[in-house]
């Protein structure tokens, strides 16, 4: 057992993938966090050899090609593939390998041609195996994995993490506490089971912190003010703690200046003036739109109507006002339904900043002016408004009229379908099924409606990191000729600065179609990652006919899908994204 | 008992938040809930319905009622055999883009397309609402148009199935099943429902989530 990984960062490429396949500590940490109060056990244990069971965190690349293994070795070594089932970290769906996923259905009604198909497909992998050779036979390694044995050390960690979180430390040299470290793991033979477990989840937590520590790091730089901007977007790619995640998204999203010396002054003025602009819309000069009015009235009650948070008057409000002023000061969009949707991961995660982190878990059921003043209130609808906004600009085409991003990127995804599974999109074609009547849903609410708040919220960690700041110019268009004119003091930030600089450059990029090392575009990746849903289930859509697909892609079953589940898709979407990349770069 | 199944397709079609999606939960799960989240795009449910020795199957698209969205429509009713334009009776707006819908359908839909004219929402009147759509009005824009005609509550379940059952009367079964062979293959990809397989699903199943095997 185990090839140590030096040949693993061979090519760039890879190392890339290992590090947006890393889906290890916050997610599980978030999932530990759960465990430890639930008391379901009835989750799988992972009995894993535990004689590598490892000596701290600290070794992050190390660790990151760990939690890697089962991943891109599931994905070269199929016969060990039914080991993982039931992990949700491990356990991956790769259309082309749906010969050998978890499938007595897939394979009954095998065609010669199907069989061909398969042949290909199992050439092109083993080509890739070679590449990936060095952490097939790792296979056994131990995996940072959710568990929840160890009941008797629940509660010292649950206080000491609480604790730790609580502090909102200023001082990242503040440090961790030290927790216990896990080298003296090698007699292993002599340990208990228990003992594993809750090494592994001593594991999971020290690496957890040692992830929070990074975060800290990040944002707050010890030479200079200003915050490394695509550090930060490759850590959270993978996820970010609850804790950073209203300062971070701010960042990911270009509303939040890098310069953490602007940083509050910027944030002020932009919450003043999203103060100004409401009195403004609200105010007798203001002819009220009343068709846009009466959508958005229509729809606030309508919006999240399953989670407590959004039935509060109070929040309901705060909503339509945020709609409102962004649908009037976006006249060529204007109210589309799902941007109803997309505001509510940020009022969710900015409500968070204002609570004690014992309670951010319970931000979905507590009525905000428990723990709000007015002001903080409209401090966080502000940035929820700002937020959204910024997000819009990235998908402005999805929600004009006729709603082109929408239909480009249904058509995409068809393509894509095409080419990673072709079985599924012929198996379509035969049905009568179309991309559109499916995935419209998909491209207009970012998948929102498929998962629940959390996972979208977790989902988002990596959208926001995939967000490009090239489209704020076209905003200012848009928003010229209205009402309120964006700040001109604005304008002079080293923010806008930095965008006019990256939005010339990719304004170029768009006209002559210079490829670049991975541009990220929020747009494109969410095709990718829609294909890698729908592949997900194309064992089971192979044997459906129109009405059974369209009823079950309407309604899939993703109402419990844990953070695992959704970093297994993110990354598998990265991967289809890396392989693809060529085949795609025309849609830019 | 195995009666022969003639299927309809069906659309639903009206402004947003006039209960289109409503009345498809109560006429399938025989359900309502009072806040559901706008539909996006469209839905897409079947019921089935003994009509004599007859089983009718409707297969309904549930269309986004919001203006932006309009464009899909015709993807939906291109093939459909009828229609359901809905409006709400507390809502005058809603009446007049019924209108809209009703003269869209007849110059771009299929010819022989069934109309029905729904005005829901009835239960607000009985609680005390306003009535801001005359029935004489709907009633009027009916007998011009040659619409079916029904005043409904998805909430209470009043009248929703006379809906369905009304249409299922209108549309001659043979010519339903022809025209389900000849348009089913056409381009909105709306599924001819093939007699000769043995349909597992009833009505109900196809709007529950189902469990989730995690």
């Amino acid at each position: 057992m185990g090839v140590r990984p030096t040949t693993t960062t061979s090519s760039p490429t890879q190392r890339e993938i290992y590090q947006k396949s890393n889906n290890s500590s916050p997610s599980l940490m978030g999932s530990l966090m759960k465990s430890l109060k639930s008391s379901n056990s009835t989750r799988h244990h992972h009995h894993h050899n535990q004689s590598g069971a490892e000596a701290g965190g600290d070794n992050d690349a190390d660790q990151r090609s760990r939690s890697t293994y089962p991943l891109l070795s599931r994905s070269s070594s199929q016969n060990n593939a039914s080991q993982y089932h039931g992990h949700g970290v491990s356990h991956i769906h790769m259309s082309p390998l749906r010969k050998s996923s978890s499938g007595s259905s897939s394979t009954t009604n095998v065609s010669t041609q199907k069989d061909r198909h398969h042949l290909k497909k199992d050439k092109y992998f083993r080509d890739l195996d070679e590449d990936w050779s060095a952490v097939i036979e790792d296979y056994n390694m131990p995996i940072p994995m959710i568990s929840n044995g160890g009941s008797e050390l629940k509660p010292p960690v649950n206080v000491g993490l609480r604790r730790k979180e609580g502090v909102e430390s200023r001082s990242p040299s503040a440090g961790y506490p030290s927790l216990p470290h896990l080298n003296k793991s090698q007699s292993s033979d002599l340990k208990t089971q228990y003992e594993h477990e809750s090494e592994r989840e001593l594991q999971e937590l020290n690496s957890f912190m040692h992830r929070v520590s990074k975060f800290e790091a990040i944002l707050q730089p010890s030479n200079g003010s200003q915050i490394n901007l695509s550090e930060l977007r490759r850590l959270s790619w993978n996820g970010v703690p609850m804790l950073h995640r209203p300062q971070v998204w701010r960042l990911l999203i270009g509303y939040a200046p890098a310069n953490i010396k602007r940083q509050s002054s910027l944030l002020q003025r932009k919450r003043q003036e999203y103060r100004d602009g409401v009195a403004l819309v609200f105010s007798k000069e203001h002819t009220r739109d009343i068709p846009t009015w009466h959508q958005i009235e229509i729809d606030i009650p309508r919006t999240n109507p399953l989670i407590p948070l959004y039935q509060f008057p109070l929040v309901q409000q705060s909503l339509q006002r945020i709609l409102y002023l962004w649908a009037i000061r976006h006249p060529a969009s204007g109210y589309v339904q799902g941007i109803n949707d997309l505001v509510t991961p940020f009022y969710q995660t900015f409500l968070t900043e204002y609570l004690q982190a014992a309670q951010k878990e319970n931000v979905s059921k507590l009525s905000p002016d428990v723990y709000l003043t007015h002001e903080q209130l409209l401090d966080v609808e502000a940035d929820s408004f700002w937020c959204v906004a910024k997000l819009l600009e990235q998908i402005t085409d999805n929600y004009i009229h006729g709603q082109p991003g929408i239909l480009k990127q249904v058509k995409h995804l068809g393509q894509l379908v095409k080419r990673i599974d072709a079985d599924l999109y012929e198996h379509f074609a035969q049905e009568n099924v179309e991309f559109i009547q499916f995935a419209f849903r998909w491209m207009n609410c970012l998948l929102m409606r498929e998962f629940s708040m959390d996972m979208v919220i977790r989902m988002w960690d990596t959208y926001l990191s995939e967000t490009s700041l090239e489209s704020s110019s076209s905003s200012v268009a848009d928003s010229s000729g209205v009402t309120l004119s964006s700040d001109p003091s604005l304008q002079n930030s080293p923010v806008s600065t930095y965008r006019e600089k990256s939005s010339s450059k990719t304004m170029q990029s768009k006209h002559s179609a210079v490829a670049t090392p991975r541009q990220t575009s929020l747009s494109e990746f969410h095709v990718f990652v829609c294909a890698a849903f729908l592949v997900k289930f194309s064992d089971k859509l192979m044997n459906m006919d129109f009405q059974e697909t369209i009823t079950f892609l309407q309604n899939p079953p993703t109402k419990c899908w844990a953070e695992s589940d959704i970093e297994l898709l993110l990354s598998e979407a990265y991967i289809w994204q890396s392989l693809y990349k060529d085949a795609t770069s025309h849609w830019r | 008992m195995n009666s022969p199944v003639t299927s309809i397709k069906l659309v639903l079609l009206g402004e947003a938040a006039v209960g289109k999606s409503s009345i498809v939960l109560r006429f399938v799960s025989n359900d309502f809930s009072e806040n559901k989240e706008p539909t996006i795009g469209a839905a897409f449910l079947t019921q089935r319905v003994n009509m004599g020795d007859h089983t009718i199957k409707f297969e309904i698209w549930d269309t986004a009622g919001q203006e932006r969205f309009a464009s899909l429509a015709p993807m939906y009713y291109r093939n459909a055999q009828a229609a359901l334009v809905v409006y709400d009776v507390t809502k005058p707006q809603s009446f007049i883009k019924a209108r809209h819908w009703v003269k869209e359908l007849h110059e771009q839909a299929s010819k022989d397309i069934v109309i029905a004219l729904v005005g829901n929402k009835l239960d607000m009147i009985e609680a005390g609402a306003e009535r801001k759509v005359a029935r004489e009005e709907a009633e009027n824009l009916a007998q011009e148009e040659n619409l079916l005609f029904f005043e409904t509550s998805a909430k209470t379940g009043d009248n929703v199935n006379e809906v369905f059952l009304g249409i299922g009367q209108k549309i001659p079964l043979k010519t339903a099943q022809n025209q389900a062979q000849n348009g089913g293959r056409g381009s909105s990809g709306l599924r001819v429902n093939d007699d000769s397989r043995v349909d597992l699903r009833s009505g109900n199943q196809s709007t529950s989530a189902g469990g989730c095997n995690c």
